[in-house]
């Protein structure tokens, strides 16, 4: 029993420690003062690699997702002779959850995982280490720019399902199911508000980039220098933000709604 | 020349994992000399590196730096002082998405503000004094493992550091390499006056550079002085290390709690 309990505490406790490394990993990454000269490129590069290169995945997954609401979405309006809110239906939801949300869940796995496994990469080949005896700082010239190339590109991600989405929406609903293109698109435009739906979309993407990216980076800066430690850091990366993502999610909603 | 120590270790103790590493670690090493640092495998030798870098903290005591306790610096003044020194990897470590010329520029370009042109001169210069400069646009990927330590060398040295600590440089390669690095190690020391700390298991090559021997184990130095100091030690325990006997006061069996026969 008293083994228990110890070791329950060390979990405890290490669980704490290791939370407060990654605030310290944050704050110290939000201090840094910007380097215009020596970052832009790299963040650039971050920018393209965690950004543009998830294109494809954001813009498949929102056609589709998107097609699948407007066909569920018609076959129920028309039990209730409501077809003519399928515009209003497929572009709240999208803007309001699934935009950000599923953009935010494809990121963790394909962007967030590929950010921990570079990372701890970079640890386990001591290219971390040589960099701080070098008198370069990985926080500076690795961490910052991967973490405001994250920040910038999930709500643009974001903003890219939530128009493929609708546009696959419109797809099933008015090209294929024979709606009215007018009245598809009249309920959509007069139901969704800048204020009330898209600002709190670009915040709920915000904070997501946030927390994910952050979850991503520690979790690679933290991870055990071995391949088992970089796959289990990894795994733990999509479990994290998948769940962090889905939980303020929730208090968001409940907050801004 | 100054003559105090380039760094001094005082009293320092230091765990990782709940496992006493040091318990009360003294050692000075001189300044302009090579000293080897000796010791059995998993005595923490490389973990001496890491202390003198501040890249781990002690649990007590202090690592002076040229009279600088480097773990009472804030990170700014850290990274300041830390160009003074650098540090050759047992990987190398090189950066693999570059090539051995931009690895070996990239401090320059980090701390510098130099044109392109003298950049490349320096670069130029300390690639071939490591005999690389033919292997400038060659990829880590590309190089052996002998190659890859001299390429890791000529970018610890790019800075003019006053010290460079290697990390089991001769892990690995063949004779020849370890010949060539060896040669590295001591005509760097002697033509740019830097001070270096080597640590290796490699006895015989290091002692024939070496200046000055340290000897660590069960937390703290067993031993330390000239080469021929060491040579010639009655202690049994550096006698085994030295000689690389297989059995001694470090026995071949590692303590356990079963009986052999009771096992079996």
């Amino acid at each position: 029993m008293l083994n228990f309990l110890g070791a329950l505490g060390r979990y405890f406790l290490q669980k704490i420690s290791s939370l407060g490394r990654s605030f310290v990993m944050l704050i110290n990454v939000l201090l840094v003062k910007p380097d215009f000269k020596r970052n832009t490129l790299l963040l650039i590069n971050e920018v393209y690699f965690v950004g543009v290169q998830s294109v494809i995945i954001i813009l498949v997954s929102g056609l589709f997702i998107g097609m699948v609401l407007g066909l569920q979405g018609f076959n129920i309006l028309k039990d209730f002779m409501a077809t003519g809110s399928l515009g209003t239906l497929v572009a709240l939801s999208i803007i309001r959850e699934l935009g950000p949300v599923v953009a935010a869940l494809l990121y963790a796995g394909r962007a967030g995982s590929a950010l921990t496994a570079e990372i701890g990469q970079l640890k386990a080949s001591e290219q971390l280490s040589a960099l701080e005896m070098m008198a370069v700082d990985p926080l500076h010239r690795v961490i910052a720019p991967r973490f405001w190339g994250g920040v910038i590109s999930l709500p643009l991600l974001s903003l890219l399902f939530a128009v493929i989405g609708i546009y696959g929406g419109k797809l099933v609903g008015v090209d294929w199911l024979g709606l009215d293109e007018g009245i598809f698109w009249s309920g959509m435009q007069s139901s969704v508000d800048i204020f009330d739906d898209v600002i709190p979309m670009a915040v709920k993407s915000f904070v997501f980039a946030v927390v994910c990216t952050w979850i991503a980076l520690f979790n690679g800066y933290d991870c055990k220098p071995t391949s088992a430690g970089i796959s289990a850091a990894t795994t733990s990366t999509v479990v994290q933000s998948s769940l962090s993502v889905l939980g303020l999610d929730f208090i968001l909603t409940a907050l801004m709604f | 020349m100054n003559d105090d120590p380039i760094v001094k270790i005082e009293n320092v103790s230091f765990s990782y994992s709940g496992k006493n590493i040091y318990h009360g670690l003294n050692v000075s090493f001189p300044r302009g000399k090579i000293t080897a640092v000796l010791g059995p495998s998993g005595t923490g030798k490389t973990t001496v590196l890491r202390l003198i870098g501040a890249q781990l903290k002690p649990d007590c005591g202090k690592v002076l730096f040229d009279g600088v306790d480097m773990h009472a610096l804030k990170r700014k003044e850290l990274y300041k002082i830390r160009q003074k020194m650098s540090m050759l990897f047992q990987s190398g470590a090189l950066f693999q998405d570059m090539n051995v010329f931009e690895n070996t520029a990239y401090p320059l370009y980090e701390h510098t503000n130099l044109p392109h042109e003298i950049i490349r001169d320096v670069v130029m210069m300390k690639l071939e004094a490591v005999g690389m400069r033919a292997a400038s646009k060659l990829y880590p990927s590309e190089l052996s493992g002998g190659m890859s330590r001299r390429a890791a060398l000529a970018r610890a040295m790019v800075l003019d550091p006053e010290l460079i600590m290697y990390d089991e440089p001769f892990v690995g390669q063949d004779p020849i390499t370890k010949g060539v690095l060896v040669k590295l190690i001591a005509d760097l020391n002697e033509a740019l006056g830097l001070s270096s700390i080597v640590v290796t298991h490699d006895v015989k090559e290091i002692l024939e550079i070496a200046h000055y021997v340290v000897i660590v184990a069960e937390g703290s130095v067993l031993g330390e002085g000239t080469p021929e100091e060491i040579k010639n030690s009655s202690d049994p325990r550096i006698r085994q290390f030295i000689n690389g006997e297989f059995d001694g006061p470090y026995a071949f069996h590692l303590k356990g709690k079963d009986n052999y026969l009771e096992e079996l």
